[in-house]
């Protein structure tokens, strides 16, 4: 792109003008071909990473929570920081999709597709945790009210509960989303397949779906019905994670910042998660003009946007800690900052507010190698932020005699890669079974698809 | 079977058919002879063919039952003819008499369907009133302790015991024969009928020399005593009227002399309901003691120092009450000088003295010189304070223990061959004096209840009962015969010690019998006790009767002595040169001399002061850590006589400086599981010049880690200093400031508001209230609660991590400068709070409210979310990470005994289930169901909880808060009674009294 744009024109969304048909092909392409030598490299790798974690997993199962390094003051450690990461990344998916829809953001098309993808494998991922965390996983049923003969009922007073119904809400509406999305794609694929348990299986999924006007009205209207059932569920979800802290009355989460502040901070990583995977899949399907650089570059200004949010709640968390003058709450905050997690904490605070910061730099927000690793570190500090708010006020509460030190523990590790394994893996199989750009909604953004009053 | 026509005789030969005599013989036994020489059973393979399909099936049981539901843990049998005298489900309690140390306090033994599950104090015992130490609360798991021994041993082979009892008693009449001596080596002997029995031995074998030890012993105190009174045997203190207490290196409320009658006195002067006119105590000690904790003014000094101070007091006082009949002189202003007192506590002090004049009383510790205890006693009769002595009640001493210079010559005898049997009765002189030449001795007979480092090296070993499983009769006061009597059969194929010593003095092993001791002591008691109570009762009656109540009191007033002043006046001031480093060795507050270092609820326990479990340490001033550049758990190597240990450091606030406390007790290598690995064996610096002595110390390379249940951050740490009174956790004043103001806390109340209305409690509700000035944080409570509520116990490596289980705990602050810090403590439990943080975030209702005011545990619901321990202001919550009774590698609960300890009532938690204090709910329901049986209503004083009957100095009371005539109503509503963190609204039922210092300033 030269600098001479002309801003009264609304930029094209798809770099040149592609033939509808080229658009097609090279969406499908990775359907129809059988997966390369990298390919299986990659799914190697992180199917490897996922079975550290099934490992993890089966000795925490077999022998107890005893093998993670929570304890008496720290009962919540890594399953709960990644709970409340994952469910962050998921974030991006839907705010693309749904609120970016709603604005009528075009740039979205290219990677609204992809993007809801990793918000449904990242809230799978993030779904695990609430249930192995839990000292006796075989009854995490109890969390559902059900009718049994015991009359027994869940408390409805309980974040925990809240997060159970939140959080399941937001996964099934994210899917049916997705699945509206897909079915003229379905079609597409349907159409132009000659295998015929492929024809079948995408017959079965397209309902029937013949491209004709009606379709599109109907679906048209679903689509935005659904965009606004889910918009206000990106707010609502982080913001009961968020409870699960700000309900309680500990230093530290009894804040009311937070549910802004998590639903900022989810944004933040989950945009950040969305262009590190885009770069990649962009390289490698050739969707360089589909999935453009002024896409990356309008997504690394909401990066530097919600960054600086973000940035906000830090300050002002320490502002009213020391404007509420309770000792406590004051000391909780120092406490982050120089007690001993403080190098977690500057490491969320570099991470976080300091390397965003450079996107205030056209040249940066443009180039590619170093916009990704901005957005690592943006990953890596949104998951020290839950860290430092989970473990930190945890470990030194009201009583002193009570405090003590968290050290994670290798299985907690083994859990953590294993979580990173099962959101790539299902990345991996996602982009070899169903079009990772939305082939309907890009077509629409060609330019010249649309009727218009320009010459042509 | 009855014989039917086709029951045949078969013959082989006609010899065995016309009855030949050589065919009946060989056919009684079914190989021929010498066929059977080569078949020794105990040479086989240890799995027999019996054992063999016994694991075949068990391996084929375990599949089966892996696959069963987890929760079915077997089935429960009832009675099917129910034992006279047992009600299913309702305790039985018996009076006896707890030798777990020398004080021998009478206690309440607590059975269900015939198994003991529970020590507590007799109240019936005029010296311990209804009240045991936490050593004591606990030692009920030393009768269920797997690793106990079972049947008698020759060189680690099973033997039958008689075969064991003729060879024993055919080697001592040998000895006897040889002029070869046997020593018989025991503990203190405070039992009268045990030294009659020892006597008796003596008597039959002439060559018996008996040697007895503790290895803390108040030797020191006697001699002095025999210098200044003349009696060996010392008075015990009516410290209950006592206006000043002065410790000299004396921890009497936390473990010397019987300190729990301590306690209790103590404390009684100290009771904000009764009056405010409380004692004052003063301590002066090099190591922070529990009752340094408690002092209200504590000076820091060496112990070895303590004969100046002593010298200087003296000087002091009789300069000023004109009394003086001692020359030597050294003024307080030279010890202030020299040893960097502050000039104005120590004349604070001897005003003190001199105005309760009678009213006072200076006690040495035992570990002090027997000159400084000399002089203490003069100390004390210049002041007149001989007003304080009841002599009444003294401390007999039954048998002499062995001095220093006996067991010197023990050891060059056996060195010199002319002993040949070495006896160890009940005791452990291998670890405990390092006494390794026994080795040398040809028969080494050791009576032992589980392996020690004694009994590993001897040829015979002769299992012995556990006191629960025993007969005795114990005499440590004059004023008191305490009865033991057993309450379950023996557990294991064990001998009382008493009765196979019995055994010996009958000269053959027929004599044995499971009765014979208890008839020994039954006419002992006749002749002894009965004979001389000219009681109407018949000797049956009384004799049942006085088991029944587990003590007779006697009436043996001796008058008072006059002081023999001849005794102090060859006594020098020493003006001793500094040394440089200086070692104190300590006993350890709940293992003891290590006698109970295989009990893991005791090993477990955190130490008073420091928090530290499972292990012994160096303790060392800031000061000298720095001095010595070492931090906690840096390793120092202590060094004397070419002796020399290796032990992880602790910093200690208010230590004295260039001095290293250690605790003994620890490091045993033959022990059961939970003792291994657990700290350092420092006895081996012992070396015959006491307890304390110059050493040279030195930085070791390396660290060790120390498990403390608190986190240790240095107390000038600006960061975190003072925490405790910033959040007002911890509220306190002093009795000057009370009584110019008693309601000072008043400045500190919050008004708090809710935007809701909470449930109302109209009718029975359950508080509890701590009063912080009787609380001396001596651990009883925990130990209590452990054993009533199976709190598990979790190891070393759990205790790192942070996950005791422990339901109460003691929490213990410092403020004030790290040389002469102020110390305060608190007991922490479920606070059961009315508005509990704990309750709303559960989100399956596992924790909730009883319309009584309990905040409620259901185990079953609970699926171990953490969040309500997350959400515990107080963090009291304990969480099962691991199923803790399987959790030791060598699986310490999974055995058929160790579950025998578990209370019933109580039911033993699973993994990933949430629990805490419960306010002992099984003894409310028990309440409950007796007041409906009894068709009465329930009200709050039926009702004491386990740490509330366990505290020696009755600081914790229990009760319905609704009921305004209850005792819990008065002290709810005291003007001293605060909530921990009271501006959280957590509104919580338990209320702390503030503790007033009694100090002559009106701050803190």
């Amino acid at each position: 792109m030269s600098s001479t744009i002309d801003y009264s024109q609304e930029l094209s969304v798809v770099e040149g003008k592609p033939p509808l048909r080229s658009i097609d092909d090279a969406i499908i392409k990775p359907l129809d071909s059988k997966p390369d030598k990298k390919y299986y490299m990659a799914l190697a790798v992180t199917i490897s990473m996922l079975g550290i974690g099934v490992i993890g997993l089966a000795l925490s199962f077999y022998y107890g929570t005893g093998l993670w390094g929570n304890n008496n003051p720290v009962g919540w450690g890594f399953p709960i920081v990644n709970f409340v990461f994952w469910v962050g990344i998921g974030h991006a998916g839907t705010l693309i999709s749904a609120i970016l829809f709603l604005f009528r953001q075009k740039w979205r098309t290219g990677i609204a597709r992809f993007a809801e993808g990793m918000t449904i494998f990242a809230v799978m991922t993030a779904m695990i945790f609430p249930a192995i965390h839990v000292g006796r996983p075989w009854l995490a049923g109890y969390l559902m009210p059900y009718p049994n003969q015991h009359s027994l009922w869940v408390n409805f007073t309980s974040p925990l509960l809240w997060d159970v119904f939140a959080v399941s809400t937001y996964f099934t509406v994210s899917l049916i989303f997705w699945y509206v999305g897909l079915i003229p794609d379905f079609a597409t694929l349907r159409d132009r397949t000659s295998n015929k348990i492929k024809k079948i299986i995408y017959s079965v999924f397209s309902l029937g779906w013949r491209h004709s006007n009606r379709h599109w009205q109907h679906y048209e209207m679903v689509y935005l019905i659904l965009a606004g059932f889910a918009t206000p569920l990106v707010l609502s979800v982080h913001t009961i994670v968020s409870f699960d802290f700000a309900v309680s009355i500990i230093p530290g989460w009894h804040t009311t910042i937070f549910p802004p502040y998590f639903v900022a901070g989810a944004v933040f990583s989950g945009f950040a998660m969305v262009q590190n995977v885009l770069i990649f899949i962009r390289k490698i399907f050739n969707y360089e003009h589909i999935i453009t650089l002024d896409t990356l570059e309008k997504m690394n200004k909401i990066i530097l946007l919600t960054g600086m949010l973000v940035g906000y709640a830090y300050g002002m968390e320490f502002f009213i800690a020391w404007y509420s003058g309770v000792q406590p709450e004051q000391f909780a905050f120092v406490n982050r900052a120089f007690g001993p997690y403080a190098w977690a904490y500057w490491i969320m605070v570099s991470c976080n507010v300091i390397s965003p910061q450079l996107f205030w730099f056209k040249k940066i927000r443009r180039s590619i190698p170093v916009m990704f690793v901005v957005a690592v570190f943006v990953n890596v500090g949104m998951w020290f932020e839950r860290f430092v708010i989970t473990v930190t006020s945890l470990s030194r509460d009201f009583l002193p005699s009570s405090w003590a030190y968290y050290t994670p523990t290798l299985t907690d590790f083994a859990i953590l890669i294993g979580s990173f394994g099962l959101f790539f893996t299902l990345l991996l199989l996602f982009t070899k079974t169903l079009p990772v750009v939305s082939i309907a909604e890009v077509k629409a953004v060609v330019d010249g698809a649309q009727p218009s009053h320009k010459d042509h | 079977m009855s014989k039917t026509k086709n029951d045949k005789n078969f013959w082989k030969s006609l010899k065995e058919y016309y009855n030949d005599p050589d065919v009946l013989k060989s056919k009684s036994n079914e190989f021929a002879d010498g066929v059977t020489e080569d078949f020794n059973p105990s040479e086989l393979s240890p799995i027999s063919r019996r054992n063999f399909l016994a694991l075949l099936t068990a391996s084929a049981a375990f599949t089966a039952t892996a696959c069963s539901d987890y929760q079915d843990k077997g089935e429960i049998i009832a009675y099917n003819k129910r034992p006279e005298g047992i009600i299913p489900g309702k305790p039985n309690f018996y009076a006896s008499t707890c030798t777990g140390c020398s004080n021998n306090c009478g206690v309440l033994v607590k059975t269900r369907e015939g198994r003991p599950i529970k020590l507590d104090g007799n109240p019936d015992n005029p010296i311990n009133k209804g009240k045991i130490c936490a050593t004591g609360e606990a030692s009920i798991l030393n009768l269920y302790d797997p690793d106990r021994l079972s049947g008698a041993h020759k060189n680690r082979r099973k033997v039958d015991w008689k075969s064991i009892d003729s060879e024993i008693i055919d080697i001592l009449n040998k000895a006897v024969s040889d002029g070869k001596e046997i020593a018989l080596i025991t503990k203190t002997v405070t039992s009268p009928t045990y030294k009659n029995l020892l006597t008796e031995l003596k008597t039959k074998y002439k060559t018996l020399k008996i040697y007895s030890y503790e290895m803390f012993d108040d030797l020191n105190k006697r001699n002095a005593w025999e210098k200044s009174y003349g009696s060996r045997n010392y008075p015990s203190l009516k410290l209950d009227e006592a206006n000043i207490i002065l410790s000299l290196e004396s921890d009497f409320l936390g473990k010397e002399g019987n300190y729990i009658e301590a306690a209790r006195k103590y404390a009684g002067k100290r009771d904000v309901m009764q009056s405010i006119e409380f004692n004052r105590l003063y301590v002066v000690e090099g190591m922070m003691s529990l009752t340094g904790m408690n002092a209200d003014y504590r000076f820091r000094l060496r112990p070895d120092y303590q004969k100046d101070f002593v010298l200087s007091l003296i000087t002091e006082i009789t300069n000023k009450n004109g009394k003086s009949l001692y020359s030597k002189s050294y003024s307080g202003k030279d010890f202030c000088t020299k040893y960097g007192f502050d000039q104005e506590k120590y004349s604070t002090l001897v005003q003190d003295l001199l105005n309760n004049q009678g009213k006072s009383i200076v006690l040495a510790g035992n570990s002090l010189s027997e000159e400084t205890h000399i002089l203490v006693n003069y100390l004390n009769d210049v002041l007149e304070n001989s007003a304080l002595y009841d002599n009444n009640s003294i401390n007999n001493e039954l048998i002499k223990n062995s001095s220093k210079a006996d067991w010197k010559e023990l050891e060059s005898k056996i060195k010199n061959k002319t002993v040949s049997v070495v006896i160890n009765a009940e005791a452990n002189p291998v670890f405990d004096l390092s006494a390794s030449f026994i080795n040398e001795v040809e028969t080494k007979i050791s009576l032992v209840d589980s392996e020690n480092e004694t009994s590993s090296v001897s040829n015979y070993v002769l299992p012995i009962n556990h006191a629960l499983e025993s007969w005795g009769d114990y005499n440590s006061r004059s004023n008191l015969i305490s009865l033991q009597q057993p309450v379950i059969n023996p557990i294991f194929d064990t001998r009382q010690k008493e009765n196979i010593i019995l055994t010996w003095v009958n000269g053959h092993s027929e004599a044995y019998s499971d009765d014979a001791y208890h008839q020994y002591l039954k006419n002992s008691f006749k002749e002894n006790v009965y004979s001389r109570l000219n009681t109407p009762a018949a000797f049956d009656r009384f004799w049942f009767a006085s088991l029944h109540d587990g003590a007779v009191q006697l009436n043996n007033e001796t008058s008072a002595n006059q002081f023999n002043y001849s005794a102090v006046s060859d006594i020098k001031v020493e003006n001793k040169n500094n040394s440089e480093y200086l070692v104190h060795l300590q006993k350890s507050y709940y293992i003891g001399d290590g006698k109970f270092a295989g009990n893991g609820w005791l090993q477990e326990m955190p130490h008073p002061v420091t928090k530290v479990a499972w292990d012994n340490f160096a303790a060392v001033s800031p000061l000298t850590a720095k001095s010595l550049d070492v931090e906690m758990n840096d390793l120092v190597e202590v060094t004397t006589d070419g002796k020399n240990v290796k032990l992880p450091v602790i910093v200690q606030p208010g230590m004295a400086d260039n001095l290293i406390a250690v605790e003994l007790g620890y490091g045993r290598e033959v022990i059961s599981d939970s003792g291994k690995n657990t700290g350092t064996n420092a006895n081996i610096l012992l070396n015959g010049k006491g307890y304390f002595f110059d050493v040279n110390v030195s930085k070791a390379d390396g660290t060790y880690k120390l498990a403390s249940t608190q986190e240790h951050h240095s107390l000038d740490d600006t960061f975190v200093k003072d925490f405790h009174r910033k959040r007002k956790i911890i509220q306190e004043g002093t009795v000057k400031e009370y009584q110019k103001d008693n309601r000072f806390l008043d400045k500190y109340k919050y008004e708090n508001f809710d935007i809701t209305k909470g449930p109302e409690y109209t009718g029975l509700k359950w508080g509890m209230a701590i009063d912080l000035n009787k609380c001396l944080s001596c651990g009883t409570c925990v130990t209590a609660c452990n054993v009533e509520n199976n709190v598990p116990v979790v190891g070393k490596d759990q205790v790192l991590t942070g996950r005791e289980m422990q339901w109460i705990r003691l929490d213990r602050y410092y403020s004030g400068t790290p040389e002469e810090p102020i110390v305060s403590n608190q007991p922490m439990l479920c606070q059961h709070c009315d508005n509990a943080p704990c309750e709303n975030v559960c989100p399956v209702n596992a924790t909730n409210h009883s319309t009584d005011g309990l905040n409620q545990m259901a185990y079953n619901r609970c699926v171990g979310t953490r969040y309500c321990a997350n959400n515990c202001p107080y963090k009291v919550r304990r969480f099962n990470f691991y199923n803790f009774r399987d959790h030791f590698a060598n699986a310490y609960y999974q055995n058929d005994v160790s579950a025998l300890a578990h209370n019933p009532e109580v039911t033993v938690r699973s993994r990933g289930v949430m629990e805490k204090c419960t306010f002992c709910v099984q003894r409310i329901m028990e309440a409950r169901e007796d007041a409906i049986r009894e068709n009465k209503p329930l009200t709050g004083d039926m009702v004491t909880t386990a740490c509330q009957q366990a505290c020696p100095t009755d600081a914790i009371v229990f009760g319905d808060s609704n009921d305004k005539n209850s005792k819990l109503y008065k002290y709810r509503n005291h003007e001293l009674g605060y909530h921990v963190l009271e501006v959280l609204n957590v509104r919580p039922n338990v209320t702390y009294l503030a503790k007033l210092r009694n100090t002559h300033s009106e701050e803190v």
